[in-house]
């Protein structure tokens, strides 16, 4: 039994290794072809083909907004406790860029040394970073770069050039940013009032 | 100019440095004076005559071109900022043409109007093309927000004036329908036909523009939205309040990505045939060294086979039968080594071995164990018949096995 047998695409074995590591798929990433397999998911005909030959092992193939993953069907999702850890360091990740002069969002392309730099020159930026829960990293420059390889092991960025060190924001990135969205804050007296709409506090 | 220059001037000069044209288009404001030198595509003198043309510019040691230049390339290929003025511009010369025509019917002014009809024809749908260009490279390329959205504003506006301008050129067109009919020329009667069709198809074009702004402008102000709301959870969170004042925990439980699950791909089973091929051994290797297990690490991949490994695994084994043959020889008193030869039944797996085989068979166990045979030196005689059939005879030393009391003799006397 092959993956020609149920006229699946030729990548559908990549396409799974990239997701069954938890991993997502972007349609404006590079690496390892990653482009050329979000085309291959979202072709219709394959979507379906190989939405239900992934079921049969129950793997589901989530839709995001130019971003595809996996979820497991019939699975209750698990491990919570560090799953909030984890979102919770997001947040202040995301605190930290959103707090950046210039905003990273979608398509961005950055290097690490300036992230560190702008926070080396802003006090509330160098508080935000030291504050981020890491391992090693004493410098921020360090700390900083710490961060970027923990995005791009969740697959959020993607190193583009190792010689200059630069990192591109993958479409994923949509995701965490649906997930903040999708929180709702109670008694929020007034605070989402007076925040105009495209002004950020820095 | 500082110079008298003709069309023939600036078009061989453009030519003649070519590759310096392309680059200084290619790298508008970042090529230096030094680094254009060193290039070795210019001389100086020639640098100079360049900029003496005006056909370069240099402004603190930054090289440009002229921007006529500039312009003219961008027109040709499509890109470039978006300059709807230059519609307007047709628009009044296509007026105050219409306005001498109407004064007096020459033919030079309709010449003159249709010419300024073709140009807003093809004017619109290039700027329209160059708008669509530039929002979507506006929106993947520019990193800064801020003057992300301020040049997607710009578009929209820019936008509104093609629009305008749209509807100014079909007012004008309405207006001087009974002009354009009255002069009774068929071609600008087609260039009108073809503008009004464009005009209507630039217009659908230009809301679907509309619509790409409008739609990347909301997802800018989204990410941005959410980035002021990812900064009030932050001081939330700082407040140790996230659990209660807001549905965190809720919403981070219904997250169901296989990495924040923990959810492990499925195992399965590697095929025992798999593990012994090429492949299946690189595993092993790997999964040794990954535990230690030195009985993994001890096989080794075969080297690659030599192209001609078919016809050496033939060889060793004549060679290594030769060895067994020679033994088998030895052993034996009855007949002499042509002869044992002769006769000798070869396993199957050899095949039918030929006289000659047989015959550099024996040439070659008398050449390589002359120590282990007694040679005679006398001649015996062979009769056989060629492959034409004709009787020859054979002419042999004799080859005996060497006896044990004889053989220590020639030891001794080897010593």
């Amino acid at each position: 039994m092959s993956a020609e047998d149920f006229n699946l695409p030729r990548q559908t074995h990549e396409i799974f290794a990239v997701m069954a590591r938890g991993n997502f798929i972007s349609s404006n990433g590079s690496r390892d072809g990653m482009n050329r397999l979000y085309d291959v998911i979202n072709n219709p005909e394959n979507f379906d083909r190989l939405q239900a030959y992934f079921n049969v092992i129950r793997f589901n193939i989530e839709r995001g907004n130019n971003y595809f993953y996996f979820s497991k069907l019939g699975e209750p999702n698990s491990e919570l406790e560090k799953k909030l850890e984890r979102f919770e360091r997001y947040i202040d990740i995301i605190d930290l860029l959103a707090s950046m002069d210039n905003k990273i969002t979608i398509g961005s392309r950055f290097r690490p040394t300036e992230i560190a730099e702008e926070c080396n020159a802003n006090v509330r930026l160098k508080q935000k970073l030291q504050k981020i829960p890491l391992y090693r990293s004493e410098t921020l420059h360090n700390k900083v770069r710490e961060i970027c390889e923990l995005m791009s092991r969740d697959s959020f960025l993607e190193l583009e050039d190792e010689k200059t060190e630069s990192y591109k924001v993958l479409d994923s990135y949509t995701y965490l940013l649906d997930i903040i969205n999708a929180v709702a804050i109670y008694e929020d007296t007034g605070s989402s009032g007076d925040s105009t709409q495209g002004l950020i506090y820095n | 100019m500082t110079l008298q220059v003709n069309v023939n001037d600036i078009l061989s000069q453009l030519y003649q440095h070519r590759s310096v044209v392309e680059l200084l288009f290619a790298n508008r404001e970042n090529i230096t004076v030094n680094e254009l030198l060193a290039r070795e595509d210019i001389s100086h003198e020639h640098f100079q005559k360049l900029k003496s043309l005006d056909l370069i510019y240099e402004y603190e040691s930054i090289v440009s071109l002229n921007d006529a230049v500039v312009a003219m390339f961008e027109d040709f290929m499509e890109i470039g900022e978006v300059t709807p003025g230059l519609i307007n511009d047709y628009l009044n010369e296509l007026n105050r043409h219409i306005s001498f025509y109407q004064e007096v019917r020459e033919m030079r002014f309709l010449r003159s109007i249709k010419k300024y009809l073709k140009r807003i024809n093809t004017a619109i749908t290039r700027e329209i093309i160059k708008l669509q260009k530039n929002v979507d490279d506006t929106y993947k390329n520019e990193s800064n927000y801020r003057i992300k959205l301020q040049k997607l504003e710009d578009y929209r506006t820019k936008r509104d004036t093609i629009i305008d301008f749209i509807k100014r050129s079909g007012v004008l067109l309405e207006e001087n329908r009974n002009l354009f009919s009255l002069s009774g020329d068929s071609e600008l009667y087609g260039i009108v036909q073809n503008l009004k069709g464009s005009l209507i198809e630039n217009l659908d074009y230009l809301i679907e523009i509309q619509t790409d702004i409008t739609d990347f402008i909301n997802k800018i102000q989204f990410q941005l939205d959410v980035y002021v709301k990812a900064q009030h959870l932050k001081e939330i969170k700082d407040h140790g309040a996230l659990f209660f004042r807001t549905n965190f925990k809720e919403v981070v439980e219904n997250i169901n990505t296989l990495r924040h699950n923990g959810h492990k791909s499925p195992k399965t089973k590697i095929p025992v045939d798999f593990l012994y091929s090429d492949d299946g051994h690189v595993l092993c290797k790997k999964v040794a060294e990954k535990y230690k297990l030195t009985r993994l690490m001890l096989r080794g991949v075969a080297d690659k086979m030599g192209a001609n490994f078919k016809e050496k695994g033939l060889e060793q084994q004549i060679k290594l039968d030769t060895e067994k043959l020679v033994q088998r020889f030895l052993t034996q008193s009855k007949l002499n080594l042509f002869e044992y030869l002769m006769d000798y039944k070869f396993p199957k797996a050899i095949g039918e071995v030929s006289f000659e085989e047989r015959l550099s068979l024996f040439v070659e166990i008398a050449m390589e164990y002359q120590n282990k045979l007694d040679f005679k030196y006398r001649l015996h005689y062979f009769d056989y018949e060629d492959a034409n059939k004709n009787k020859k005879r054979l002419g042999y030393t004799l080859i005996l096995p060497l006896l044990e009391n004889k053989k220590k003799e020639k030891a001794v006397k080897n010593e």
